[in-house]
């Protein structure tokens, strides 16, 4: 049972993302804006930390629409349950 | 450059926290109305801003000035962790609410063992810690009063005294701080509360949060728009002016190598869990698990929000002050300032001043109740003072110890202050927080981590923080001497604060992350590996890591449930160690003189005294040092799988001249009794213990066969004997254990040279047994096994006191080996329960499962087992030739068997009914068909059975020995009952029964039921009767058929107090429509 739980999706979910998350914002990763890249005047690394972060918040907030999804999804479980006794 | 009035700026400030206060006031009024304004989640996300503190409002502009991108971790690392929230953060606030926990030094204390030593540590260390970070606050407080004041001054000098009639050593800084302290007081201390929860509080940082973000980007906007063409001009005009500059923008250079960049991503990762404050507003003060997941972006994206105009302030204040930084730290204060615009200076003054005051107020708030809990508390404790003269004194306390901790940092400011920038203060406290991240994180995930792992490594961490951190500051102020840092102690290079070990190349806070978690990390490991827990502190740690265990997914939202303890748990408690009676009578004259609702509950400051109260009396009984253990591990067991020990352990007989060891060994024996382990590890964990805490070298456990009556070994724990300890013993007076066993007496000899049953000496004498006890496992004084003890090496070991004490035990092992004899029965009754449950869906499939709407009449029916299985059936069928059959009958019995007769009845009606035109032959027939079978059993049936006829509205009807059902007459609005002779099912052939017929005119409403009704009874064994359902039919003849049924069940339920029925209850009412 256990490990069908949706909670366990979203748990591994969490720590992948995380381990991505880590990565992402540090050596080497960062490596790629070293340097005098610019667009548009504006010096690459800011540009990818502008856009970045914005952009992983928006991944939390899927993450937190599937919780609030399922946790409804549960909810409605649980009264159709107690209607049916 | 224009001067804002002093008068204004005062005015201003003033207001503010009027402001503040008023809305802090409101909130707590609010919650006392009982509209909480936490159970909004905006709220929640705005109160964990108090993270952004005057360090992110002033201090990263200053950072990105000076050394570039290095305040981004700051803020990255927080917003990687909030993915996992759910997680991590929930099930900290599961645990904290189920274990009523207030601060995090109570989160560790309480999960490590309930370690005192432990909390005292943790809130000691928090306290050095926050120290750095509040003197942080309240030099931002005093920078920029000085700013707004004397805007032409140099900054570099300390601050001045603003208001020149104070004396000369009295400093804006130290009033300020006076202030904010005064402010925690209001918010955090007015009075005790048991839950640690101050919503006024709360609410009030929320509030600062957003002005402090709105001030921000206000700011932000005025200097990249305002000031300058937007982000892209300022860059350019940046690149422009100072080409030289663009490492500001890069990460992996001199000043922010990659190392120091992932440090900051780890401590501030840390940070935003586990310092005090954030524990405190995110897991104490949380009204609903749901709004974590709020929080969980929006947290992040306000730190966004926080953030996005950092850099063009930066670059700003670097294009207008041609590239100067000493005044980087105030840019945001500073630029409005320069550009004639005091009223955006003064409210960027007043979001600063939110940033700071929130975080003083709500750490100091914190640390006090730290302080109170972990330290005074358990000195109080200790010197055993009067409970009476204290109660108000503590809240006194608390309040002390909220000016000394802002004192504290006013003092760590006038030393430190203004040798270091507002970052790197801030960036000490962090570490400090990472401290407890390892012991946290285990706390709730590693079952094994036990309390001297967590004592040793928070104390090494703090430890190596300390000399890494926190004396270079000192250092760097000039408060200890430089030599320190060039040369290391007493010159020894290996030991230099900065490059310990000789690990140099890297910037302090880098070389602090790797050496204090190095050590902190490996020392929690490695002791918690290498120790072991106790019962308790296993069963504390359960409770912590299993918090979600079998519960996955929360249905019910849970809110905060206080659980201070009532007085009826003293009493009980106090009952089962001094009996019932002089523990009622103990309690009644301490409550005399004290003020209690109805509901026993209790003030604060009363459930301290009772404590003690319950203590002294509980001393009075079994010694002072028995008492303190029995009240803090029942108070600690509370809602716990633990608090049945308690019933075990009071059980117990405890003389007043017990020894501590000996209590502790009874406990740890009632703790296993209790613990869910199975049987034979229950036995085997106790003889381990009874080896281990008295050194024998054998101990056995024998239980009684009773088919050969011998005694069989159950569990063996200790030396291996060549002659005896696995083989089985037969009962018999020739040997001691038969003895033992027969007599139901504790056999024990002190001296295996004074033996004096023969058949038993040469073994002992062979093995160099030199003292052993044989010890009855008695259940109500009967016999049920022995429990033995052998020892090699002393003599007369078995003393009375010591024998007294294995008999406690021996007792427990009997209350053990009940249990699993009650566990087996209990799953034969389980398992007889669901053939029951079987039974039970069988009968009631049988019951028609809807009834048919006609337009001639209106039918229904309803059937309520009083047990599992009921015996009750009705039915309705529906002939072809526009006649319907209607039956009601009452098998007596509620088992399986009635069940099958009822099933036999229906299989038999249903065959049968279409060649069985009238109910007497059908009665008749059912009578012949049941005279076999009900022969061999005790049950019998009654039946009542009626045809009407829809066209013609006429019905006939016979009864075998059934309650008469009721007519009620519409017309004359009368009742008349439809009786006809026969008799119940199965007594004698060839019964006669009478068959009669009436015709019914619409309106007219029939009622059948079963004696379960008018048999049912209430509290004084009253019955319902006839009369009561005949008056109730009467009333409600004019409704429905179902709404009747329903009314009578509402009264029989009404009557009979909403217990359960006596009998089943059966109900069938037919209306006639036209």
């Amino acid at each position: 049972m256990r490990q069908h739980h949706p909670n366990n999706t979203l748990r591994e979910a969490w720590i992948l993302f995380m381990f991505l998350g880590m990565i992402m914002i540090n050596f080497p990763f960062i490596h790629i804006f070293y340097g005098d890249m610019s667009i548009l005047g504006i010096p690459s690394l800011v540009v990818y930390f502008m856009y970045g972060w914005p952009a992983s918040i928006g991944v939390i907030w899927l993450f937190v629409r599937r919780l609030e999804m399922h946790s409804l999804a549960q909810h409605q479980l649980n009264k159709n349950n107690s209607h049916e006794r | 450059m224009r001067v804002i009035p002093a008068e204004i700026i005062i005015t201003v400030f003033l207001c503010y926290f009027a402001l503040i206060f008023f809305v802090a006031y409101y909130a707590d009024r609010r919650r006392k109305a009982g509209h909480s304004l936490l159970s909004n989640p905006h709220i929640y996300t705005l109160s964990i801003a108090v993270y952004c503190t005057s360090w992110t409002f002033y201090g990263s502009v200053g950072k990105a000035a000076t050394t570039g991108l290095d305040y981004l971790p700051i803020y990255l690392g927080p917003t990687l962790i909030a993915f996992g929230w759910w997680f991590l953060l929930r099930k900290m606030v599961r645990v904290s609410k189920e274990q009523n926990i207030t601060s995090l030094a109570d989160f560790l204390a309480s999960r490590y063992d309930r370690s005192a030593i432990l909390g005292a540590i943790v809130t000691l260390f928090a306290v050095f810690g926050i120290t750095p970070y509040i003197a942080l606050q309240l030099k931002a407080i005093a920078k920029t009063l000085d700013i707004l004041f004397l805007p032409l001054k140099n900054l570099d000098e300390p601050t001045s005294n603003l208001i020149s009639y104070l004396p000369g050593q009295v400093d804006s800084a130290l009033l300020v701080t006076l202030l904010l302290g005064a402010f925690g007081i209001l918010f955090g201390a007015r009075h005790l509360d048991s839950s640690e929860r101050h919503e006024g509080l709360v609410v009030a940082v929320a509030l600062e949060s957003l002005v402090k973000l709105v001030a921000f980007i206000a700011v932000g906007v005025f200097v990249t728009y305002g000031l300058f063409n937007g982000f892209i001009d300022l860059f350019q005009q940046f690149y422009e002016r100072f080409p030289d500059r663009s490492y500001l923008f890069a990460v992996g250079t001199a000043e922010v190598p990659y190392t120091k960049w992932f440090s900051l991503i780890v401590i501030s990762m840390a940070a935003i869990m586990f310092l005090p404050r954030q524990f405190h507003i995110m897991v104490t003060e949380n009204a609903n698990e749901e709004h974590i997941q709020k929080a969980m972006w929006r947290f992040p994206a306000y730190m966004f929000l926080i953030n996005l105009f950092v850099l063009p302030i930066a670059m700003g204040g670097l294009l207008l002050n041609n590239g100067d930084t000493t005044q980087a730290d105030y840019f945001v204060l500073t630029l409005p300032l320069a550009a004639d615009q005091p009223w955006l200076a003064l409210l960027v003054f007043i979001g600063g001043l939110s940033a700071a005051a929130g975080m003083v107020m709500v750490s100091s708030v914190t640390l006090a109740t730290m302080i109170l809990n972990h330290l005074v508390m358990p000195v109080i404790l200790k010197l055993k003072l009067r409970a009476q003269d204290l109660s108000g004194i503590l809240i006194n306390i608390k309040r002390l110890g909220i000016i000394v901790v802002v004192l504290l940092g006013y003092f760590y400011f006038t030393v430190i202050g203004d040798s270091y920038a507002l970052v790197n203060i801030g960036l000490i406290s962090f570490m400090a927080a990472a401290q407890f991240a390892p012991a946290m994180i285990g706390a709730i995930y590693w079952k094994r981590a036990n309390k001297y792992a967590a004592i040793w490594s928070i104390s090494l961490g703090f430890a190596i923080w300390g000399y890494t951190l926190l004396i270079p500051s000192f250092v760097r102020s000039g408060w200890i001497d430089n030599s320190l840092l060039e040369h290391g102690p007493f010159g020894i290079a290996q030991l230099k604060p900065l490059e310990l070990f000789g690990l140099s190349g890297f910037e302090m806070y880098t070389h602090s992350l790797f050496w204090t978690l190095l050590l902190n990390l490996g020392t929690y490991c490695m002791v918690s590996i290498l120790t072991r827990q106790s019962e308790a502190e296993k069963i504390r740690a359960a409770i912590f890591v299993d918090v979600f265990a079998g519960q996955e997914q929360p249905d019910e939202r849970l809110t905060r449930i206080s659980k201070a303890p009532t007085i009826v748990e003293f009493i009980d408690l106090m009952s089962k160690f001094i009996g019932e009676k002089p523990a009622q009578t103990a309690i009644s004259i301490f409550l005399a003189d004290k003020q209690i609702d109805h509901r026993g509950s209790l003030n604060d400051q009363d459930i301290f005294s009772l404590k003690s109260f319950t203590e002294r009396t509980l001393a009075g009984h079994v010694g002072a040092g028995s008492a303190r253990i029995i009240l803090e591990n029942y108070l600690a067991a509370r809602g716990s799988e633990m608090e049945n020990i308690f019933d075990i352990f009071g059980s117990v007989t405890i003389d007043g001249a017990i020894s501590r060891e000996h209590l502790s060994v009874l406990y740890d024996v009632s703790q296993l009794v209790s613990s869910g382990e199975s049987f034979q590890t229950k036995l085997d964990r106790i003889l381990e213990l009874l080896t281990q805490q008295f050194k024998f070298d054998l101990c056995v456990i024998r239980f009684l066969e009773p088919k050969t009556r011998t005694l069989l070994v159950k569990s063996l724990v200790g030396e291996t004997f060549n002659h005896f300890g696995k083989s089985e013993r037969n009962l018999s007076n020739e040997t001691y254990i038969g003895q033992a066993f027969l007599s139901n007496v504790a056999m024990v000899v002190n001296d295996s040279d004074e033996l004096e049953k023969p058949a038993s000496s040469a073994i002992i004498q062979a093995e160099g047994i030199t003292c052993f006890a044989h010890l009855p496992i008695a259940l109500e004084g009967e016999p049920v096994g022995i429990l033995s003890a052998f020892s090699r090496s002393g003599k007369g070991v078995f003393t009375s006191e010591f024998i007294a004490l294995l008999e406690n035990i021996a007792g427990q092992v009997g209350i053990a080996w009940r249990n699993e004899q009650q566990i087996g029965r209990l799953l034969q009754v389980r398992e007889q329960e669901r053939e029951m449950q079987i039974a039970k869906d069988i009968q009631m499939g049988l019951l028609p499962a809807s009834l048919p709407v006609m337009e001639e009449i209106q039918v229904a029916g309803l059937c309520v087992p009083a047990h599992q299985v009921g015996g009750d059936y009705y039915d309705f069928i529906m002939r072809n030739d526009g006649r319907c059959d209607m039956v009601i009958a009452d098998v007596s019995g509620h088992n399986i068997g009635s069940a099958l007769i009822m099933a036999e009845t229906r299989t038999f009606i249903h065959s049968r009914v279409y060649d069985i035109e009238s109910p007497a032959a059908m009665l008749h027939a059912l009578n012949d068909y049941f005279l076999k079978d009900l022969d061999r059993s005790d049950l019998f049936v009654t039946m009542f059975y009626l045809q009407y006829n829809l066209a013609s509205r006429q019905l006939i009807y016979s009864n075998a020995g059934h309650n008469p059902p009721l007519l009620w007459r519409h017309q004359h609005q009368l009742i008349e009952p439809l009786d006809a002779e026969g008799l119940i099912f199965g007594v004698r052939k060839d019964v006669n029964f009478e068959q009669h017929s009436i015709r019914l005119e619409p309106g007219d409403m029939l009622l059948l039921y079963t004696d379960g009704i008018i048999e049912a009874e209430d509290s004084h064994q009253n019955l319902f009767g006839q009369e009561r359902l005949e008056k109730l039919l009467s009333e409600e003849g004019q409704t429905t058929p179902q709404e009747l049924i329903d009314q009578i069940l509402t009264q029989i339920r009404l009557f009979s107090g909403y217990r359960h029925f006596n009998d089943d209850v059966t109900l069938l009412a037919m209306k006639i429509l036209k």
